[in-house]
């Protein structure tokens, strides 16, 4: 990922994935989108990872605070939105304006989310959140990937290709979140001590 | 007095004027005459040549080319002495020898300038009733690849036409550059190419953003290869050599024949096309 981003470094309106976006990069606020997007998307990814290192939590409690503060900020004030304003002008057509608008949409409320219940205190919803503000984070990574496997596999047109994997990056990756709030949240929630607090307060 | 003047000096005028219309009308009329005497062959076979250029003796052991589409093209038979020149793999070389002539039949024996390495000296015959020219090369260096070649070329003559396109037979036809190293990223030709013209069309990105590269790579070159553009890219001499019908090689730079929209359409597909050729099956966008 790193790699993708030092591709725009310097500065360069004509290298990579610009070379074929030139009808828009005409475009002032699309040239800042997706500066912002390339330059700050690094930044989340290995935050994502500090934070669901439970050594981390357990040690460096201050430490996961301040990444998680970095991980938010970035993602509501910066990277969310961009992709937001990219997912507009996204190669593909419809189909895959819809994908990556959505997915910013889902980003942005998962991480609001997130922070929202820990403020709150709620420690297991700031979980579930966070697993998939998370899991859509690495869309990024997943994206990429499911590109090079579908290229490997069926050797689609380019764009077809792109269509299917602007779907793909997010919703699998999404469902799979799911299966592990499913399987691991949802058994702590009848065994963890933690949700007996819960109902308790309900109660 | 003054009114006479006057009436003198438009005179004058006048004449002058309808002076200078006829000077320019004379130079109108000779340049017409310069130009169809120039554009006029003496006899209809000072013309373009074109057929297969076949290897006869070949080197198993370099990657030599077996057949190249060759334009020979005959520019003067006249007391004794031929010359033209041949055009084939990008390379355009004059030739210049002596003929004996029977009949309808010209033996010529010519050699290329010979500074440059592929250059060698022909000896072919011109049938100049069936307009069918037959014959072989030797090359000067004997290690090359290829060092004697043959060829049967018939009359073929070079029109910048923009409606010339691929046909139905192009589809699936194999892109490769005969090289070793490209073994596996064999690619074959859609039916796309026959529907986009791109010498006739301002494309758009949506008409382009969903080909394969080997598209893109073959609608761009059909632009150069209608203007008789000769290919030294091999991959492309594959296709337009054997493939396409109407394909005359004739220039080794056709830069300054593309039209404004011609341009246009390459700056895009190569755009498209350096894409496909670096991020298609990357790990990236």
């Amino acid at each position: 990922m790193t790699g993708i981003t030092l591709q725009y470094i310097p500065y360069n309106t004509d290298v990579a994935f610009l070379g074929i976006k030139q009808q828009v990069i005409g475009m002032l606020h699309y040239r800042i989108a997706f500066f912002t997007h390339v330059y700050t998307a690094l930044f989340v990814l290995p935050a994502g990872f500090i934070q669901f290192s439970p050594y981390v939590l357990s040690h460096f409690k201050k430490l996961h605070r301040l990444s998680g503060w970095i991980y938010t900020v970035f993602v509501l004030l910066l990277v969310a939105p961009s992709g937001f304003v990219m997912g507009i002008y996204a190669n593909g057509g419809l189909s895959s304006q819809i994908s990556f608008c959505v997915l910013a949409l889902l980003w942005f409320y998962a991480t609001l989310m997130a922070i929202i219940s820990i403020t709150k205190k709620d420690i297991l919803s700031h979980r579930k959140w966070m697993i998939r503000s998370f899991a859509l984070t690495l869309s990024a990574i997943s994206l990429r990937a499911w590109k090079y496997i579908l290229v490997y596999l069926f050797h689609p047109a380019p764009m077809d290709n792109y269509r299917m994997v602007a779907w793909l990056s997010w919703v699998v990756n999404l469902l799979i979140a799911e299966i592990i709030i499913f399987k691991f949240i949802h058994h702590a929630k009848i065994n963890n001590r933690l949700v007996v607090t819960h109902s308790d307060r309900r109660l | 007095m003054q009114k006479s003047i006057i009436a003198l000096l438009l005179l004058i005028l006048i004449g002058a004027c309808n002076e200078t219309e006829k000077k320019t009308d004379n130079i109108q009329t000779e340049t017409t005459v310069a130009k169809t005497e120039t554009a006029k062959p003496a006899h209809v076979y000072y013309a373009s040549y074109v057929g297969g250029f076949e290897a006869e003796k070949m080197d198993p052991a370099q990657n030599g080319t077996y057949s190249n589409l060759i334009n020979i093209t005959i520019s003067t038979l006249e007391d004794g002495k031929a010359t033209g020149r041949s055009i084939i793999a990008g390379n355009d070389r004059p030739f210049n020898g002596t003929y004996k002539q029977s009949g309808a039949l010209f033996e010529v024996n010519a050699a290329e300038p010979g500074d440059d390495k592929h250059d060698g000296h022909f000896e072919f015959t011109l049938d100049t009733s069936k307009l069918i020219l037959t014959g072989k090369w030797y090359s000067n260096d004997k290690t090359i690849a290829v060092p004697v070649r043959k060829f049967e070329l018939n009359k073929k003559t070079f029109v910048y036409n923009a409606d010339n396109n691929f046909d139905e037979s192009i589809e699936g036809a194999a892109l490769y550059t005969g090289s070793e190293s490209d073994e596996g990223s064999h690619e074959a030709v859609t039916k796309k190419v026959i529907e986009i013209n791109a010498s006739k069309q301002k494309l758009s990105s949506k008409d382009v953003e969903n080909l394969y590269k080997g598209d893109l790579e073959l609608i761009r070159n059909a632009i150069y290869a209608r203007h008789g553009y000769s290919f030294r890219n091999r991959k492309m001499r594959y296709i337009f050599d054997g493939l396409v019908d109407w394909y005359v090689p004739m220039n080794v730079d056709v830069r300054n024949d593309l039209t404004a929209l011609e341009k246009e359409n390459i700056d895009l597909l190569k755009r498209y096309e350096n894409h496909a050729e670096k991020y298609y099956d990357e790990f990236s966008r």
